[in-house]
């Protein structure tokens, strides 16, 4: 097996895996949300580290924990959901960030927060997997659901669907998905793989279903492109796929 | 003491004959009271639908229409009185009153096309239950339209889209939360239009409404609230109590 075998795999399922969820998060309007988790596994991560455990194990907790932390905190009356959610944000970033010198870890932060492909392993395959396989049986089981909940989520409590149930599943995928994409891109740049491929077409598709394929299709091109640009230019991976989805952007606004 | 008397007779050899005299789609308020940050949204209220009614439900903004609706709904808990479908609580039987949204809380510009968003009507039905979805697009006229994305329609069409959802839900009862606001005049009377057939076809619809005199004369009856209900009855009847409000209204505008 070629040495770019493993890493040009990670980028496409990253490709995969990360617009496919963007696509939930954008129709569902949790891409603050999201990008709140996406920091707030760090802690998570420091501590499962300390303690030997799985690092993607204490990740997962932390996002969705931050994310609850997030809600909890924005019902008291007139608060900016805005400002709270990127207060805890900054807070459970710099909490990670503290934790790493505290706890004594061997942690390299910039491979956390910006990604080192040529570094990923089997072991970083399998966690995109499992992510995989949980959004897939997330959409499988309540595809209707999410679609009622994007479309009208006033509606979808009204007849008694699981709305905080589903919100709460789809942060838990987030989670998921943003430590598995870590190794490729980082919990930074994660953001830009859910949200930018999402954009083109989404206004033409006629479902969910589509909307979900065509960004999967878009972010796979664009994962893989990036990395083989990033070969031939000799420069880091994840960044130069945070800047070329920023190009996904221009053609929309050309014809606006 | 003098009032419980009486009762107490007719309540011991109930069962029975009540529920054959209470209709099982009978909506019933019944002193629904409402307070939320210490206010008191709603005060007192009690009415009940018949099926094959159209009611209006008028009032200022603010005056609690909509919590009304939801809590007809059972969406959100009073904080004091009940309300009732036919023998049930409203909590027991919530899919056999649909609620038609107002229009500024749906995402027109979500990727679905007019056929998948009526079926979502059935979206706790088993799959093995045939959902009829061509029927209730027939229905409000927009057959032709089935696999149109719904930000291509226009408002009204829209707002049919969303009639035609509730339609699918095994509901008799229909709450509409502002179906006419913000759309053309001629939209808004095939909407009406459409109403009326519903109720004429057995059933119960409670439309909340910004519109005042004449436009309402197309409803069978009207319920006025200002937190409590001003007025019920007829047209003609609740007009005196329609013009009292809106000076009310003026006065606290000036």
């Amino acid at each position: 097996m070629p040495w770019w075998f493993l890493p040009l795999l990670m980028a496409l399922m990253v490709g995969l895996l990360c617009p496919a969820t963007g696509t939930l998060l954008v129709t569902q309007r949790r891409l603050l949300q999201s990008n709140l988790i996406s920091h707030a596994v760090l802690p998570g991560l420091a501590v499962a580290l300390a303690l030997g455990l799985d690092p993607a194990l204490g990740g997962v907790l932390s996002g969705v924990l931050g994310a609850l932390v997030a809600e909890r905190l924005q019902r008291r009356d007139g608060r900016s959901h805005e400002a709270v959610i990127n207060t805890v944000l900054a807070g459970f970033l710099g909490l990670g960030v503290l934790l790493i010198p505290l706890l004594n870890l061997r942690l390299d932060l910039e491979a956390v927060l910006f990604g080192d492909l040529l570094a990923v392993g089997s072991s970083d395959l399998l966690r995109t997997l499992i992510a995989a396989a949980s959004l897939l049986l997330l959409v499988v089981c309540s595809y209707r659901s999410l679609v009622y909940l994007g479309v009208d989520p006033d509606g979808a409590a009204a007849v008694g669907l699981p709305v905080r149930g589903l919100r709460l599943a789809l942060a838990f995928v987030t989670a998921l998905v943003v430590v598995s994409a870590m190794a490729a891109v980082g919990v930074v740049l994660v953001i830009a793989l859910l949200c930018a491929p999402v954009l083109p077409g989404l206004h033409r598709v006629t479902s969910l279903r589509a909307a979900m394929l065509r960004s999967s299709l878009v972010g796979m091109a664009l994962s893989g492109a990036g990395f083989a640009l990033a070969l031939f230019l000799n420069l880091p991976p994840g960044p130069l796929i945070g800047v070329a989805c920023l190009g996904l952007l221009l053609p929309g606004s050309r014809i606006r | 003491m003098g009032e419980t008397m009486p009762k107490r007779p007719a309540l011991m050899q109930l069962p029975a004959p009540r529920s054959v005299a209470l209709q099982a789609d009978d909506l019933r308020a019944k002193d629904l009271c409402f307070a939320y940050d210490g206010k008191q949204a709603l005060d007192h209220v009690s009415f009940s639908l018949v099926p094959g009614s159209l009611t209006a439900l008028v009032g200022a903004n603010g005056a609690g229409k909509s919590t009304l609706l939801h809590l007809l709904q059972g969406q959100l808990m009073p904080t004091a009185g009940s309300v009732w479908l036919g023998e049930q609580p409203i909590r027991r039987c919530r899919p056999r009153v649909a609620l038609m949204p107002q229009r500024g809380r749906i995402d027109w510009a979500f990727p679905i096309t007019v056929r998948e968003m009526v079926a979502l009507g059935q979206v706790q039905a088993p799959r093995s239950v045939c959902c009829d979805v061509a029927a209730a697009l027939q229905r409000v006229g927009l057959e032709a339209l089935a696999g149109r994305r719904l930000d291509a329609l226009s408002g009204g069409q829209q707002q049919r889209t969303l009639l035609a959802r509730a339609l699918m839900q095994p509901a008799r009862v229909l709450l509409l939360d502002e179906p006419c606001a913000a759309i053309d005049p001629p939209a808004r009377q095939q909407l009406l239009r459409l109403m009326r057939q519903l109720a004429d076809a057995g059933y119960s619809l409670l439309v909340s409404s910004h519109d005042w005199g004449e436009a309402l004369d197309v409803y069978d009856r009207v319920l006025v609230l200002d937190r409590r209900l001003l007025a019920d009855g007829t047209p003609a009847q609740v007009r005196g109590a329609l013009t009292a409000l809106t000076d009310m209204g003026n006065h606290a505008c000036g």
